[in-house]
């Protein structure tokens, strides 16, 4: 918990002003967008509230509902 | 330009202290207790296992060389505690030393008698996964408490458990045993046709205080001691499978009387499986070397036709003792030679069909024996120092 | 369309990058193991000579468009609609596939080394070294993947030769004892991951210099890596023989019966030592292929802006996506190597082909590459 925040400040510190400065306004957004999902997701873990796997989303599709899987032995 | 430079110092002095060492996982050595063997019995009382750790005590070892007055301060302690499970009991020795127990030095574990004819499936799981133990460690059985042999205190090492471990790795000197360890051991088990076997260690009494000695070794069908190899059979068995280093072989004197010492030098096995006609033949091809290294007799054995009737002689004794293991094994159904596993990789096909009548097959199978013994040298000497 | 990436690598670089990238699956062998057994040494080769042919399909696509990574080939050769969706699928594979090998590390260092620290540091420690190395560009991986391919070939060398008094080749008899449908899985499994692994290299070879010699080299690398593979599986099987189904990690164990003149024990630390570089070889190139990827497909300037929130993404990712290294194994056999099959079987070389077909790119002077 508490490296969650002074890791996240230190990038947000690292990145922006130099962006800023050169008026990269596109590479601004798509670090805003990735560094949002980023903070959701480690509030998410530190708040032991459960990520959703996307691993475990595909294995359903695949192994359940198409059937595509290997015999167990 | 030194803005930069000063930066990269700073960096380099700082990583290695922040990297190195680990966060909450760092013990020291003093928190620690570091065992070098272990012994695991049945409580007679309670049922439960009963574990013994040999634990080293710092200090005491290397201050005390020699035989500096032999009843000073022993270098290790044992510790024993009673659990459900191995881990059980690992932890609850915790209540006795106050320090997690450190496995990664363990060299022998022992198991007594009573829980080896029980089974040692289940007590062997703990040493396979903790990450902790080496698969190198050996393994042995105990004819009397386990307790006992790991007290006896030998006279020239300081840690009876190390006192074990290179008593078995000089096996090669007599070939009468030979070392297992952990990975052999349940090679042999997960093997549904091996029987495996484990050293059979012992306390006799001495001068002043006992010693330890291995005295055989056990064979055991699946996981259940059944029997017990003497000194002959366990030659016969480490003959068949090849790993014969030097040792001793008394034959008879052709002659009038006494007996012949000839020393193995290198010995060299080839067993071939065959199956024909249903029935099931194991050709053994031997190929020995020996050199003279005694003759207890007064005729003179230095001489060409010495040799021939030496050699005759010693291919006797040599399927005899061969003989003598495999009847044995026979009496208790146990491959202990691996013979199943020869077959299984020889004839895939026709294996899977016999496999789960092992035991039935196993006593009608043929050995075919052939020994080829060269003695090569007789030492110092070219003729007895007898007069004339 | 200005190249994000202005770095240039040499044509013996790429085959550098290629064999450490290879060699970084070392761990899965341990895996593979489980399913067949004895065999292993024979799926490896079978799955090798089953990826050559795509291999080579990736190499001759990036040849044929010097200087551009794929994101860039799919908008030419598809149109932009379908060329970016046939990227996202190509991103998705690196983005989830970079987690696992996080996770592997991590699950290295959990059950063997350092059982004690909490999973999640070894990750972000990780990842945080990755997103360093990367943010330097491609040169500078290219630079150092010498020092890591033979650390790697050293290891795997010096420990079969130290074990050779315990190997036991009977061990590989019987030879073709298992039902073929594991050695089937086995073979998918070695096609998909240490071979089948490298379209990561589709975001790289275009970088290559105009002498590079780019389809030679790719092969050579991965021979190089997978020759890596095949002796440590070929060391397992012959050192362990029956047990080594039933160990977590035989290349472990196996090294840890080096036991010589009581001074050469316990080497299993040098293992530790090579599969964590090679796996942290393995990471770094796939970091870089996804945020070069990502970033050409946002259309940026730079990669650098996303390198820190990604390598958070990608940290919290490798901690959650799965429960325990049992259902890693699990999924990653089944679904996993299922749903990346159309991604490194069909699409570059169907890529290619349509290349052929269309003449593209047009080079000066009408002559088709």
């Amino acid at each position: 918990m508490i490296f969650l925040l002074p890791v996240y400040a230190i990038i947000l510190i690292i990145n922006v002003p130099g962006l800023i400065k050169r008026k990269e306004w596109r590479e601004l957004i798509a670090f805003f967008v990735f560094y949002t999902i980023a903070f959701v997701l480690g509030l998410m873990y530190v708040l032991d509230i459960t990520i959703p796997s996307p691993m475990k989303g595909l294995n359903c599709l695949i192994s359940d509902l198409l059937g595509l899987k290997y015999p167990k032995y | 330009m030194t803005k930069t430079l000063t930066f990269k110092v700073i960096m380099c002095l700082l990583v290695p202290l922040l990297l190195s060492g680990c966060l909450g996982g760092g013990t020291e050595i003093n928190d620690l207790e570091i065992v070098v063997g272990m012994g695991v019995d049945k409580d007679k009382d309670t049922g439960k296992i009963l574990l013994t750790a040999q634990i080293v005590r710092e200090g005491e070892i290397g201050s005390n060389s020699g035989n500096g007055g032999g009843q000073n301060a022993k270098a290790f302690w044992n510790v024993t505690a009673t659990g459900d499970t191995i881990f059980d009991a690992i932890r609850e020795m915790t209540h006795k030393t106050g320090n997690r127990l450190f496995v990664s030095h363990n060299h022998v574990v022992i198991y007594g008698y009573n829980i080896a004819e029980e089974g040692l499936q289940e007590h062997i799981d703990f040493f396979l996964r903790s990450h902790e133990m080496r698969p190198t460690a050996f393994i042995l059985i105990a004819e009397c408490d386990v307790s006992a042999v790991l007290d006896a205190k030998p006279e020239t090492e300081e840690l009876p458990a190390m006192n074990i471990a290179k008593l078995l790795k000089s096996h090669g000197y007599t070939s009468h045993f030979i070392e297992v360890n952990l990975k052999d051991f349940i090679s042999c088990l997960m093997s549904p046709t091996t029987s495996p076997v484990a050293p059979i260690v012992e306390v006799t009494p001495g001068e002043e205080s006992e010693d330890i000695y291995i005295s055989g070794m056990a064979i055991f069908k699946n996981d259940k001691m059944v029997g017990k190899l003497n000194k002959e059979e366990t030659r016969g068995l480490l003959w068949v499978k090849g790993k014969i280093k030097s040792g001793v072989l008394l034959v008879p004197s052709p002659g009038k009387q006494g007996k012949i010492a000839l020393e193995i030098l290198e010995a060299k096995t080839k067993v071939t499986p065959k199956m024909e006609n249903g029935k099931i033949v194991m050709d053994v091809n031997i190929k020995v070397d020996t050199s003279l290294a005694e003759q207890a007799t007064i005729e003179n054995m230095t001489t060409l036709p010495g040799f021939e009737k030496m050699q005759k002689i010693q291919e006797e004794v040599i399927k005899h003792e061969i003989m003598a293991a495999f009847e044995k094994s026979k009496e208790l159904k146990a491959d202990i030679f691996g013979f199943g596993e020869m077959l299984h990789k020889k004839y895939s096909s026709k294996w899977n069909a016999i496999k789960d009548n092992w035991d039935d097959i196993y006593p009608d199978i043929v050995l075919n024996i052939d020994v080829k013994a060269e003695i090569k040298k007789a030492d110092l000497l070219v003729k007895a120092p007898v007069p004339g | 369309m200005t190249n994000i990436e202005k770095g240039r690598i040499s044509g013996p670089q790429l085959l550098f990058l290629v064999s450490g990238f290879v060699q970084g699956s070392v761990m899965l062998i341990d895996f593979a193991v489980g399913m067949a057994e004895k065999q292993t040494w024979m799926v490896i080769l079978a799955g090798l000579l089953v990826s050559i042919p795509f291999v080579i399909s990736y190499a001759a696509l990036a040849k044929r468009f010097p200087g551009m990574n794929v994101i860039q080939i799919n908008d030419i050769i598809y149109g932009r609609i379908l060329g970016k969706l046939l990227s996202i699928y190509y991103i998705f594979f690196l983005f989830i596939t970079l987690s696992f090998n996080i996770r592997d590390v991590g699950e290295l260092y959990t059950i063997f080394l350092m059982p004690n620290t909490p999973f999640i540091f070894f990750l972000a420690v990780f990842t945080a070294t990755c997103a360093y190395a990367v943010s330097r560009g491609i040169e500078v991986l290219a630079r150092i993947s010498y020092l890591f391919v033979i650390t790697g070939i050293f290891v795997s060398i010096s420990t079969t030769i130290l074990l050779v008094d315990k190997m036991d080749f009977s061990n590989f008899l019987p030879l073709f004892e298992l039902p073929f449908i594991r050695i089937f899985q086995g073979i998918h499994i070695m096609v998909s991951i240490p071979f089948g692994e490298t379209i990561v290299f589709l975001m790289i070879i275009g970088y290559t210099n105009k002498d590079g010699n780019v389809i030679k080299n790719t092969l050579s690398g991965l021979l190089l890596g997978a020759f890596s593979l095949f002796i440590v599986a070929v060391r397992n099987t012959a050192v362990l023989g029956i047990t080594q189904t039933i160990w977590t990690a035989p290349s472990f164990q196996s090294t840890r019966l080096i036991d010589i003149g009581t001074v050469l024990t316990r080497m299993d630390f040098l293992v530790g030592i090579a599969q964590t570089v090679l796996i942290f070889f393995k990471c770094c190139l796939f970091f870089y292929a996804l945020l070069l990827a990502v970033s050409e497909i946002l259309g940026l300037k730079s990669y650098m802006p996303l390198v820190l929130p990604l390598a958070g993404i990608e940290v919290i990712i490798a901690a959650t996506v799965f429960q325990s290294p049992l259902d890693h194994a699990e999924i990653t056999q089944n679904a996993g190597i299922i749903y990346s099959l159309p991604l490194m079987l069909v699409i570059p070389p169907l890529t290619l082909l349509i290349a052929k077909i269309r003449r593209l790119p047009e080079s000066k002077g009408g002559k088709v590459t």
